[in-house]
Order: C-alpha cells, then sequence, then structure tokens
C-alpha cells in the first residue's frame, strides 16, 4: 500500500507542477514505483513540464467516465522504470470532477504504487478539494516571499482541517545571495510563521527554464543545484535521513557580527 | 535581539525582516479571522475606557496580534502623558 501526497501551494507560479514532476521522477530512479496525477483539470500542465504530451491517449476523466480503464489511462514514462503519469482532461472543468471520484482513483492507485504525487491547482476552491480528497499527506511549496507564504498558511489551515497530516514544506526558489545581504527571509523566518516541518530547500536554479521547455525534468542530470535539491527531497519521503544543508551564503560582515552576538 | 544589534551596524532594517514583520501580523489576523475593521473598532473602544484613567493622544496608541507558541497575544502600546483620576472618591 503506497502514499498518497498532494503537492500544492495556494499561490500559483511557485512551483507546485516543477516538483511534482522532480519529486516523481527522482521517486522513480530511485527504485520506487510512482504515479503523478494532474488534478488541474482544464489548465493542465503536468503532462507537458515532464515532457510526455504526446503520449496523452486517455485522461482522468475518461476513467472517471468510465470511457477506459484505469490502467489503461496511464502514461508510461519510457526513460525511468516504474513512472507513470494520469493526466487531467484539458476540455472539462473543475467543477465536472467529485472529490469523491478523486479519492477513489488515488485509492485504487496506491495499492498498486509506491507513490501517488497529486498535482494540485492553485486556489483553495473546487480543484484544491478534489486534489487533497485522496490525500493522507500532504507537500506545501512556497517560494521566499510574502504573498506566497501568506497563501501557504491558508492551504496549510485548510489541509489540517481535512484532517491531512503530515504536512510538509518545500521552499522553492531560494536565493542563497539575497538571503545573505538582508533581502530575502531565510528558512528560520519561513518555518517560524508557518510553523510545520521542512522537507527540503530548492535554490533558484535556472536549469528548471531550459528543463521545462525540453520536457526533461532536471533529477535527469545529477549536476545542478535544484536537481541535487529534489534527489535529496526525494531520498527524505523514502525515509532516509538526508540532513538539509545550509545554503546560507554569508557575507564578511555579517559573519563578524554573527560571531559576536551568536551566545546572545 | 539579534536583530536589532544588527539594526546598529545597518542604516535601515533589512528588507526581510520587514516582510517577515508584516507576514506575522497579516497571518495572526488571518488565522484568527480578525479583520481591520475589527481591529479599528477594539482600538477605539479600548480608547474610550483607557481615557477614564489616562491622558493620551488616540493616535499615538499602536496595538497587533502577536503569535507566541500555541497562543495569541494581544499587545497595546499605549504612551501616555499622566495619570487621572475620572471618579474621584
Amino acid at each position: 500500500m503506497g502514499k498518497v501526497i498532494v503537492v500544492t501551494s495556494g499561490k500559483g507560479g511557485v512551483g507546485k507542477t516543477t516538483t511534482t514532476a522532480n519529486l516523481g521522477t527522482a521517486l522513480a530512479l530511485l527504485g520506487k514505483t510512482v504515479v503523478v496525477v494532474d488534478a488541474d483539470v482544464g489548465l493542465r500542465n503536468l503532462d507537458i513540464v515532464m515532457g510526455l504530451e504526446s503520449r496523452v491517449v486517455y485522461t482522468s476523466m475518461d476513467v472517471i467516465d468510465k470511457q477506459c480503464e484505469l490502467s489503461k489511462a496511464l502514461v508510461k514514462d519510457r526513460r525511468v522504470d516504474g513512472l507513470t503519469l494520469l493526466a487531467a482532461s484539458q476540455k472539462n472543468n473543475k467543477d465536472d470532477m467529485q472529490p469523491e471520484e478523486m479519492k477513489a482513483i488515488c485509492s485504487k492507485l496506491q495499492t498498486d504504487h509506491d507513490f501517488v504525487l497529486v498535482d494540485s491547482p492553485a486556489g483553495i476552491e473546487r480543484g484544491f478539494n478534489n486534489a487533497s480528497a485522496g490525500a493522507e499527506e500532504a507537500i506545501v511549496v512556497t517560494t521566499p516571499d510574502v504573498s506566497a507564504i501568506r497563501d501557504a498558511d491558508r492551504i496549510i489551515g485548510l489541509l489540517q482541517h481535512a484532517g491531512i497530516e503530515p504536512i510538509n514544506l518545500v521552499l522553492n526558489r531560494f536565493s542563497p545571495q539575497l538571503v545573505g545581504n538582508g533581502s530575502m527571509m531565510d528558512q528560520a523566518d519561513v518555518l517560524d510563521i508557518l510553523n510545520i516541518d521542512l522537507l527540503g530547500i530548492v535554490p533558484e536554479d535556472l536549469g528548471v527554464i531550459t528543463s521545462t521547455n525540453r520536457g526533461i525534468p532536471l533529477v535527469y542530470e545529477d549536476t545542478s543545484a535544484g536537481s541535487q535539491a529534489y534527489m535529496r527531497i526525494a531520498r527524505r519521503l523514502t525515509g532516509q535521513r538526508i540532513p538539509i544543508p545550509d545554503l546560507e551564503e554569508k557575507g564578511f560582515l555579517s559573519n563578524i557580527v554573527n560571531w559576536f552576538t551568536r551566545n546572545r | 535581539m539579534n536583530i536589532s544589534i544588527k539594526q546598529l551596524f545597518g542604516r535601515k532594517p533589512k528588507s526581510s525582516s520587514i516582510a517577515k514583520q508584516r507576514l506575522k501580523l497579516v497571518i495572526t489576523q488571518d488565522r484568527l479571522d480578525v479583520d481591520d475593521r475589527f481591529m479599528t473598532r477594539l482600538h477605539h473602544e479600548l480608547a474610550e475606557v483607557l481615557a477614564k484613567y489616562f491622558e493620551f493622544s488616540v493616535n499615538s496608541v499602536q496595538m497587533s496580534l502577536k503569535q507566541e507558541g500555541n497562543s495569541y497575544v494581544l499587545v497595546a502600546d499605549i504612551p501616555y502623558k499622566k495619570f487621572h483620576d475620572a471618579n474621584p472618591r
């Protein structure tokens, strides 16, 4: 019996789909069986981010409408063993799906996969409710800016209300330089506000842009900072204890001030 | 503590600490489902009661909600000029 994990954020554009694609691929690279589910009915993107858009034949809506078997709707990723995608319908909208229907799909998928990762749409309405309906755990993705964190806090409240536990945080697009010069909140600031456990920090990596252009998730190449961060997060999801490295770049003056104030 | 010492070395507070401060306040209000109108009303009513005992300027009263661990704290900063007894015995 596998885990159903919803990847969500509240705010759009913080990297939910990128995170889902990379963690799904990373878990498969670690030998797990994984299905990534696009829950963004009407605005599907997980297929194109993963480079599988030309191979989608059926969607979750076809499964719900009994047009095809669930197993037949899963698109196999040929680059790695054990990874499949369940695409969202592009011609329907979020109200065409019931939370119970998504829940039924997730519980079927978890019987023969180690991980079911559900990519949630932005927002707190029906799309989010559908995406989280079958989830036992949640990954909240946020960037270190005021609007993303405020929205993340709202989503965390809704997830807690729904009894989803644990809820872990992925801090995305973290810039060590900006944190170092005081222009960006660091992980301690964000965790102090949101009060949930940190699953990992993904540094800002421009490689995400080219990897998305090509439809090849970052984790296929293991050299970039983003790729390594996603691999570490995937290992933590499998239960390995991997410490979170301190990415903050401290300037000379900041080091001196910290040295003088470290015991206070 | 750490921040205030660091601020002695810099001219103005870092934007990251301003962001954190603003977020903490707004998220506490979000969580408690408290809006600006509520805070304004509380501000006025509190000032009305306090005016019986202290002489102060209403505009100088600063009020904010803070979260400390699992509980919320209402912090009111009221610089007063002098104490006066409205109902002398």
